[in-house]
């Protein structure tokens, strides 16, 4: 009896060797193998470069123009733009593009040293305010739409209340409006120290110090044991999915530097207890932002499990956008957009860009 | 073993030593790819930390930050952040000079296709092809998909 009992644990480890030499294997094909990381996935053409900023032109499959309504997208300038452009058959931007829209997307790029320097203003009114004039001359179109992701929302929100004029339809896609609502990336950063970022001399915040503030935010993340475990479970994923899920790592665990005069202003503005834009006295540089004047159709949406843009906060807008259609879908702050179910976004987004009158 | 099977089913002490190589074979690739490529070092270290990024190494902490380097001199990043602002001003006028000539010339600003001038210097992103097993989210050309509005004429 002893002999066989032997055997079958013998036979057992020889069972989670093979298991465990196949995941090896399969990481050594993934990590080997090539991929677009870092750059969209739609064909795009560079329409316009202004310090670290690409403004990219969507281009159908013989490198031309989309024809249809302008659509502006402006990801958060923390991170990579790509998000929004993620994977062929799994991009928000390409979906838009194919419902019929001439779209664009605002790349930020990666601020170096002398970007510390940039502030509110300089991203309002001076990149997102030039992208979109540059959308309106080569669209033809007097007003286009703005699509903000995140703090990216933020500056479309802020730049559509300067610039009213020139926004046909607004959608604001988990964008915190509320900051006195806890939780988030603005609490987090609060209590890692954000307050002591300076604007008077700033510095370039290191992406791993912002790298740091998300893994506070998702339970385990910061822990490298538990992201080795569930590395080494997602090894048991056929390599078509374990690319998918490199490209998604490749966009959460690559953030970008900031601007510490940004983050500075952000947080003097709408941090925690600032809450600027609910009470009214949201300034971009010297002029007062007027919520008031977004007369055009706003969009926001919400995820309920956004552990970095809390619902409530985001939600809160219908306080001081009151025609503003408020939506919250199921998924979080990145699967809304990229994940498997975040057709339902892109879906209500084409209807909300396609059906309001401009 | 059963009897009679030999031939067909390799002892266990037979797979045990074919697991050996299949193992030896692993770490040769590894070993391999340590070698030739040098990208396979920092993914392999990310994959160490449990990330898949891809081609740069994760961010990491204080310590290099720390010990980096003061700046040479303030003054030249303040002035590169004013030629930075100027740049764009200096775009703003380009694009106020391009809407005031378009209008002497009688055409709109601009029309969805881009000018010769932009299309040859418009550079290509990216243009991948969609994988097999990718699947596709299509974008239903609706009935509610707007129409483009007629060129304005200034």
């Amino acid at each position: 009896v002893r002999g066989a009992d032997r055997g079958r644990e013998l036979e057992a480890l020889l069972e989670l060797s093979r298991r465990a030499r196949t995941k090896l294997d399969r990481l050594h094909d993934v990590l080997t193998s090539g991929g677009h990381y870092g750059k969209g996935a739609t064909p795009a053409q560079l329409v316009y470069s202004e310090n670290k900023l690409r403004l990219l032109r969507l281009v159908d499959d013989e490198g031309k123009p989309r024809v249809g309504p302008p659509v502006l997208f402006v990801p958060a300038p923390v991170s990579r733009y790509f998000i929004i452009d993620l994977l062929p058959g799994r991009s928000f931007a390409g979906y838009i593009a194919a419902a019929g829209f001439d779209v664009f997307i605002a790349d930020f790029g990666e601020p170096t040293r002398e970007d510390r320097f940039n502030d509110l203003e300089y991203y309002v009114e001076g990149l997102v305010r030039r992208s979109v004039r540059k959308v309106c001359a080569l669209s033809g179109q007097p007003r286009i739409n703005v699509v903000g992701y995140c703090l990216g929302g933020t500056l479309s929100l802020l730049y559509a209340a300067l610039h009213p004029a020139s926004v046909s339809r607004l959608v604001l896609l988990t964008t915190t409006v509320d900051g006195d609502v806890q939780g988030g990336i603005p609490w987090v950063a609060h209590r890692m120290g954000l307050a002591a970022e300076s604007y008077e001399n700033p510095r370039l915040v290191p992406a791993a110090d912002i790298k740091s503030w998300f893994e506070m935010l998702a339970p385990g993340s910061n822990s490298v044991v538990g992201r080795i475990n569930d590395l080494w479970d997602r090894l048991d994923d056929t390599p078509d999915r374990l690319r998918d899920v490199r490209t998604m790592a490749s966009w959460v665990d690559d953030v970008v530097p900031a601007s510490g005069r940004l983050l500075a202003e952000l947080y003097g503005q709408f941090g925690p207890g600032k809450n600027a834009l609910m009470r009214g006295t949201a300034r971009v540089g010297e002029r007062v932002v007027d919520l008031g004047a977004l007369t055009m159709p706003v969009l926001a949406v919400s995820a309920e499990k956004d552990s970095i843009a809390p619902p409530a906060g985001v939600d809160a807008i219908r306080s001081i956008v009151p025609h503003a259609q408020v939506l919250r879908l199921p998924g979080g702050h990145v699967g809304i957009v990229a994940g498997r179910t975040a057709a339902a976004l892109w879906q209500k987004t084409s209807e909300f860009l396609a059906a309001t009158p401009g | 073993v059963a009897e009679g099977t030999p031939e067909v089913e390799p002892t266990l002490v037979e797979r045990w030593l074919q697991d050996q190589q299949e193992w030896q074979r692993t770490l040769r690739a590894y070993f391999d790819s340590m070698v030739k490529d040098d990208d396979f070092l920092v993914n392999l270290g990310n994959a160490m930390r449990g990330s898949l990024l891809a081609g740069k190494p994760y961010p990491a902490g204080g310590a290099a930050a720390a010990s980096a380097p003061a700046p040479a001199d303030e003054r030249l990043d303040q002035v590169l952040f004013a030629l930075n602002k100027l740049q764009g001003q200096l775009q703003d006028l380009f694009m106020t000079l391009e809407e005031i000539s378009h209008r002497l010339n009688g055409t709109a600003p601009a029309s969805a296709p881009l000018t010769p001038k932009q299309r040859a210097t418009a550079k290509p992103i990216v243009s991948p092809k969609p994988r097999a097993s990718s699947k596709p989210v299509r974008a239903p050309r609706a009935k509610a998909a707007p129409t483009r509005k007629p060129r304005a004429r200034a």
